[in-house]
This record gives structure tokens, sequence and C-alpha cells, in this order.
């Protein structure tokens, strides 16, 4: 599904790499953390998948697209096929709840009549049934992310990045997130997620990937946020 | 391609910025209206040129003596004089014209103008040969071989006086298009501000459509749409803008002059004829404003 085959990116400003001969493989239907510091790459792991930037070296595929290769026309249609979750949920302000989904289709394309049909049934999913007339700023943290995932999810993708999606929320609404997001997991989406949260990596048991200075320095099936913890 | 959406976020783009998209439309409209303007000048020149081609003379005014004494041109110098005209290579015709039907005349003309009339007296009109030419260029020829002759007071050029009159008009339509162009470089650096203020307040927007996979076409359209939906309100307001000015102030200072023939009226239809031209204008300027900012200036 996800396949990184030596990859290294070196941004201008900067001599030393972001990330430095880096070799993942993701599966269709895997669940993985990534954990590293700060400045470790996890970021610009992250955005190499959206084609956000382009590797210096390497290769870098996602489903069936060489990304570091595509054309610039076809970026959107790899973005249509990834969902995006951010540490500061992005919502519109000026639309409510069934508008920053909607919006994320319209801007696609999809018939109306499409949209009108699944922006309920993801809504419950996330279970935001009950909220779709509220504005972001009338939710809870938790509630704004659940909007976020929604949006992310609302067009079946493939693959969710979630960028420290639970960065903002406190410990109890955090696992709330992660439910979801094993929830949607288990429907067949490949989830990777960049996290700081011991506790959620350690509590979930699930393949560790993690970053130190650009290089992935530990890849556990089944890890834990720190070795020996 | 979902219009409806295109349509809201080009409304809610350009309420956002009112004050910017009110100053890009004043601009705009300003400039098409000195455009039109021009415009305006100009085919009111080719219809006084067409009015006008074939009907130039050259006038051989004719002393007082003459003029006083000689109603139908029988004594000499006046016959001598026009048997001369009428063997001058490139005369088509020449018509005598005493004091009396030269007063006649210069009635008719200014019949719009009675105090003008009261002044007047028969004896300042002087006896004129008015000679049409096959080639109206030659009138040098006439105005050196008769200039001078006993008889003659003096040879009167029409083409001369028009010439300059042409020139005043010419210099008119050149000032009014320097400051269409002037304005109309103002108007294009408004476009591309606004249009980069415009996408620089809605960059979260943006993001979430680049983010979600949305197209080229669909984040910049609405970006573009706002540019050209204010350059055609800024055309329409130019629109509006010479036919008030035709109504309220063109047609009461030429009045006079279009009444007695001098110079043609500048009608409706000129306007509407001028107005297309505008509106192309207003599209082209402000697309073309719009995509290059966008390619250049703004990371979408």
């Amino acid at each position: 599904m996800i396949r990184l085959e030596h990859v290294s990116k070196v941004y201008k400003t900067s001599t030393r790499p972001a990330l430095d001969d880096v070799s993942v493989e993701v599966d269709k239907g895997e669940f993985v953390f990534l954990i590293g510091p700060s400045g470790s790459g996890k970021s610009t792991f992250l955005r190499l998948l959206l084609r956000e930037e382009v590797p210096t070296r390497g290769r870098v595929y996602v489903s069936n697209f060489d990304v570091a290769k595509m054309s610039r026309r076809r970026v959107p249609r790899l973005r249509q096929s990834i969902g995006c979750v951010f540490q500061d949920f992005r919502l519109l302000p000026t639309k409510t709840v069934a508008e920053n989904v909607a919006f994320a289709l319209e801007v696609i394309g999809k018939p109306r009549n499409t949209i009108v049909k699944v922006v309920p049934e993801v809504l419950q999913l996330v279970g935001l049934d009950g909220k779709e007339d509220r504005f972001p700023t009338e939710l809870s943290g938790g509630e704004q992310q659940r909007v976020a995932i929604a949006r992310a999810f609302v067009n079946r993708p493939l693959v969710l990045i979630a960028d420290e999606p639970t960065g903002n929320l406190d410990p109890d609404t955090s696992q709330d997130i992660m439910l979801l997001l094993e929830r949607i997991n288990r429907t067949g989406t490949t989830v990777i997620m960049a996290t700081h949260d011991h506790g959620i990596v350690d509590s979930m048991r699930r393949r560790v990937v993690e970053l130190a200075y650009g290089k992935v320095v530990r890849d556990d099936a089944r890890g834990v946020y720190g070795v020996g913890r | 391609m979902r219009t409806s959406f295109v349509f809201s976020e080009v409304v809610t783009g350009l309420r956002r910025n009112v004050t910017m998209t009110i100053a890009m439309i004043l601009t705009t409209a300003i400039s098409l209206g000195l455009l039109g303007g021009g415009l305006l000048v100009v085919r009111m020149v080719d219809k006084m040129q067409a009015n006008y081609a074939g009907k130039l003379e050259v006038s051989v005014l004719l002393t007082n003596d003459v003029s006083a004494n000689d109603k139908d041109c029988t004594q000499q110098p006046c016959a001598g004089l026009r048997s001369n005209l009428e063997a001058t290579s490139g005369v088509e015709s020449v018509v005598y014209q005493n004091r009396d039907e030269g007063f006649e005349r210069f009635k008719r003309i200014f019949e719009a103008q009675p105090e003008l009339l009261k002044l007047a007296r028969p004896e300042a009109i002087p006896a004129t040969f008015r000679i049409k030419l096959t080639d109206p260029d030659r009138t040098d020829v006439i105005k050196k071989a008769f200039e001078g002759k006993p008889g003659v007071k003096g040879v009167d050029d029409q083409g001369k006086f028009l010439e300059r009159f042409f020139e005043g008009l010419n210099g008119l339509r050149d000032v009014a298009l320097i400051l269409a162009l002037i304005q109309a470089f103002a108007a294009l650096l408004l476009i591309s501000n606004t249009i980069q203020v415009s996408a620089f307040t809605r960059r979260v927007e943006v993001g979430i459509m680049r983010l979600v996979g949305a197209t080229r076409w669909y984040t910049q359209l609405p970006f573009l749409i706002e540019a050209v939906v204010a350059g055609i309100i800024g055309a329409v307001s130019a629109v509006a803008g010479l036919v008030l000015f035709k109504a309220f102030f063109l047609d009461r200072i030429t009045r006079n002059l279009t009444e007695s023939g001098i110079i043609p009226p500048i009608g409706y239809l000129d306007i509407l004829i001028v107005s297309p031209w505008l509106f192309l204008v207003a599209i082209v300027i402000s697309a073309t404003t719009g995509y290059v900012t966008l390619r250049l200036y703004v990371r979408l």
C-alpha cells in the first residue's frame, strides 16, 4: 500500500537531511504509529506521502501512485485517496459541521445527491449525529477532531494520515479519538499516525516506526513508545 | 464542476474584501470610461470625415470692390478669374456666390445663434468662388496661383481648417487613451493585489481544498471569476457613466454645433457600439491579470 525506498530529503535551508535513507513498507489495512522527537522527520515523512514535498533521493509509492515521479496534474487524484487529520483540526469556522464535511466533497466535484447521502452517514459513524448544524466554535476539542476525522474519511480514502491528532486533547478524549481511528482502521483503511503520546502507543500495541535524526531506528510489529519501559 | 459552489465562493470572496473590490471596480470603470470616450471621439472624427469628404471646397474670396459692384461676375477682374479657375487642372466645378447669396448661406448656418445674426451685416461677407476639386490635395496649387491676383482678397482652404479641427479632436482622443492606459495599469495592479489578499484571507480553505485533492481549476477558478466579475461590473459602470455624460453634459455643450451640422452628434447608438469593446477589454484584462497573478505570486 505504502512503500518508501531509500528516501532522503534535504531541505535547502538545512545541512542535515530531514530524512536519511529511509525504507519502510506498510501493508493495506495496517495501523502504524510514527514516533520520535520533534525534528526527527515525522512531518516530512507524512508530507512526502501527500506529495507536499518531493524526495531528494529515493522513491515513494502510495497505492499505485509513483508519488515522487507523478505529474502535478495527477496530484489531486493521489490526495483524493488519502485522508488527513491534524492536531489543530483545521475546520472552517464559518461553516457548520455538516458543511465542513460536505466541503471536502464539493471541492472535488461530487454531485449534490451523493453529498446529502454520505455526509449524515459519516457524521453518524464518528458519533456527531444531531450536531450537524453546530459551528466548530460551539463544539469541544474532541468533537471538533471528530468533525475533522469525518471530513478526512467521508471520501473513503485508502489511507488516513493523522499528524498528532490527540496533541490538543485530554487523555479521556484522546482515548475516544483512538477508538474512532481503530474503527476506521477496521473498515480496511490504512492508518498512519504520528504522535508523542506514550500512553496511547503503549495501550494500543500496534506497529511502531521510530525515527531519530531522519533515520528509522526501530520498527516493531507490536511496539511500545519507549524501549524497556 | 459544481457551478453553485464556485459561484458562492466568488460572492463570499468579493464581500469579504469589499473595500478592495470597490476600489478595483472604480478604477476599472474610470479606465474603461476614458477608453470609451476615446473610442467615441474616433467614431466622431470618422463620421465627420465621411460627412465632409467630397464637400470640401476651396474658397477664393474677392475684394470688397468686386463684391459690391459685380453681382453676376460679368465684369473684370471677376470674369477673368472665373475662366482662369475653370481652366486650372484638377478643378471640378466653380460656383460664383455673390454677396447676397453669401449672406443667405451665413444666416442658414448660424440660424441657431440669433445673437450672431443680429450683429452680422451683408457688407462683411465677400463675394466668393466656391471651387470643388477632383483631388482634394491640390488646394495648394489654387492657393499659390490665385492669392494676390487683382480682385482676390484671399484664398480660404476649408481642408486646412478641418485638419486643425481634427488635430484638436485627435489630441483629445490621445489624452483620453493615455489616461485610460494609466488607469488601466492602476486597475491591473489593484486586481493583482486584490487576488493576493483574497487568496491570503482564504488560505485555510484553499489549504483544505488542496489537501482533499481539489484540482487546480477548483482552487483557482473562484479567484479568477472574482476578478472577471469585478471587471464586468466596472465595464457596466463605465457604460452607464458614458450614457450619463452624454445625457447631462455633452448634449448640452455641443447642442449648437450639432444642430447646425458642424459636428455630428454622438448618439446612444454610438455608445452601444463602443460598449462591447469595453466589456471585452475588461474581461481580457481581468482574466489575464488574475491568471498571471495566481501563477506567479500565489502558491495554491
